[in-house]
């Protein structure tokens, strides 16, 4: 696990991974665990049906039905739930992965070896997106296996376009993280323009769906992107899911020259 | 520029921010020689050491590491190059035996049974967590990582931080092999008697400008030097005045005190018209020579 950037960066993100694919697996057993109780309490479901359009939007968007399966999973894991984790995780890392080691000095020790910068840039944001990929495949697993146990009806592929969705929302923020970091160098900065970034989108894409003049601007946000398809139900949506891939590449893109050409703090 | 330049800056110059960082900085490190940089903390030793690695890019000049551009070839550098950071920041989650073979791994392989050995001989406890070490065990280890693929060329920025006198001999040591080896050191230190003890040639930079460049012998004989000569009676001080590089002249009955700067010559033959009873010199330490450039900006002796 020493080989490389990409290894080493990946044999330290070890502990972390698996705390975290524990407690995603966790939540998915919990919540799968009390749907049979909820999908019992239909009185809740006409309680929803009476609340204005707008209000409901903040549970995702289209779903009516929060006692069936697909309208429980929405609105407990994937409407807030599971993006905030694995953006919190994701946020962390992507600003911890170029500054923070810049900040604690060790990056200056390892661009002292024949690596090239690029090279450092490119290992390390690889670790992230392997990262993320592999905490969303384990919440999936947990929650697949969880489900089915629980005979509950709904698409396991549907869990996973789902869970797939969360992660390159997540992605966006943490790879805006890591941008932020190989542009200025501050873990603190970082992480600060990544959350600030993440409030403030979630916000439009919320009161978008309630404010008539925003309406028009909710495509700005990535949270958009991600609810507005209602994954759960309908599948991945090419579009959107493009749209955020692609945010996470040009995020990529940019990091690279932006680390190359400054200057490295001590 | 000869083959036997290894390092050479030209007009090298960083201005950061707030921080005045190196002006115009001229430096040539010969092949196989043990250059030390010489200045205190904040003269700009660093800066010059990071913008020939390529870590910070210079506001002006340029600078060329075995004839190869810094900013065009750095990575080809850093595969002959050893490099130790002055303040020092390790993986603490590793152990020191990790560490050098990641390192190692990054070049593309080692020779283990040589970082054995040098491990022996700083003793240097490999299976143990970088976070538990000492500053000077850590130091070791960095050390051990510079010096451990035998580069060509070794920058070592404030080497002997840290280390106790009986490493620092070994590391010494280690010093006079390399050169032996036909490698270059360049070294930066704020400790004068070290770099005394093992430099060839010395720069001095002072608030960002290398004031100047000298061998160790050149550096001694510029050097200011108190002597006092005691004579057979009493001693005129008009024949002693105007004396070139002759300073401070104190005559108290027959004994002469002054302040010599460079050579000796002036003063010997003007004493040597009355008899002489005996001459002591205080030697002059590194110190006082490192006083005498950094008053020149001040008083303008030379």
């Amino acid at each position: 696990m020493l080989n490389n950037v990409f290894l080493k960066t990946l044999r330290d993100q070890q502990r972390s991974l698996l705390y975290w694919a524990l407690y995603l697996i966790a939540i998915a057993v919990v919540m799968a665990l009390f749907y049979p109780t909820i999908s019992k309490m239909t009185a809740f479901n006409q309680y929803l049906s009476q609340l204005p359009a707008s209000v409901k939007e903040m549970f995702g968007a289209g779903v009516v039905d929060y006692t069936s399966p697909v309208g429980y999973f929405s609105t407990e894991l994937f409407s807030f739930m599971v993006p905030l984790l694995l953006l919190v995780f994701g946020i962390g890392f992507g600003a911890n992965a170029i500054a923070g080691d810049e900040e604690k000095g060790t990056l200056g020790f390892l661009l002292a070896n024949p690596v090239p910068r690029w090279r450092v840039v490119a290992d390390k944001f690889g670790v992230l997106v392997v990262s993320m990929i592999l905490l969303g495949l384990f919440f999936w697993g947990g929650l697949a296996i969880a489900a089915s146990s629980m005979h509950i009806d709904i698409s396991i592929l549907k869990l996973g376009e789902a869970t797939l969705g969360s992660v390159l929302l997540a992605l966006v923020f943490a790879a805006l993280a890591f941008m932020a970091g190989c542009i200025k160098g501050s873990k603190s900065t970082s992480m600060g323009v990544a959350s600030g970034v993440g409030v403030l989108t979630y916000l439009l894409n919320t009161l978008g769906g309630m404010v008539g003049w925003l309406k028009g601007y909710r495509f700005l946000s990535p949270f958009y992107h991600y609810m507005e398809p209602n994954t759960l139900q309908n599948g991945l949506s090419p579009v959107h899911i493009l749209v955020l891939a692609g945010l996470v590449v040009v995020f990529f893109i940019i990091s690279i020259p932006a680390f190359t050409r400054r200057d490295i703090g001590q | 520029m000869n083959n036997d330049t290894i390092i050479n800056t030209v007009k090298l110059t960083k201005y950061y921010g707030k921080q005045k960082g190196i002006e115009e900085v001229d430096l040539q490190v010969q092949r196989g020689e043990v250059f030390g940089y010489l200045g205190p903390n904040g003269a700009g030793k660093t800066t010059t050491i990071r913008t020939i690695l390529d870590f910070i890019r210079p506001t002006r000049g340029s600078a060329t590491v075995f004839d190869l551009d810094t900013r065009q070839h750095s990575v080809e550098i850093h595969r002959r190059v050893g490099y130790l950071n002055g303040e020092l920041a390790l993986y603490n989650d590793m152990t020191g035996e990790d560490l050098l073979k990641y390192l190692g791994n990054l070049r593309g392989g080692l020779d283990w049974k040589y970082v054995k050995d040098l491990a022996a001989r700083f003793q240097c406890d490999l299976p143990r967590r970088i976070q538990g070490l000492s500053l000077g065990n850590k130091q070791k280890l960095g050390l051990l990582q510079a010096f451990m693929h035998k580069p060509e060329l070794l920058i070592l920025d404030e080497p002997t931080n840290g280390l106790d006198p009986l490493m620092q001999h070994e590391f010494y040591d280690l010093l006079n092999e390399t050169k032996k080896a036909g490698r270059t050191i360049f070294l930066s230190s704020h400790v004068l008697p070290e770099v005394e003890k093992v430099c060839d040639r010395v720069g001095i930079i002072r608030q960002g400008k290398v004031v100047a460049v000298e061998t160790i012998e050149t550096l001694k004989s510029h050097s200011i030097r108190q002597l006092e000569i005691h004579f057979a009676r009493v001693v005129p001080k008009e024949k002693f005045s105007n004396l070139p590089g002759v300073r401070d002249i104190n005559v108290q009955n027959n004994i002469l005190t002054c302040t010599v700067v460079g050579s000796l010559d002036a003063l010997v033959k003007a004493s040597a018209q009355f008899e002489v009873v005996n001459i002591i010199s205080h030697e002059p330490s590194l110190e006082d020579i490192f006083m005498t450039y950094y008053n020149e900006g001040k008083n303008n002796v030379k």
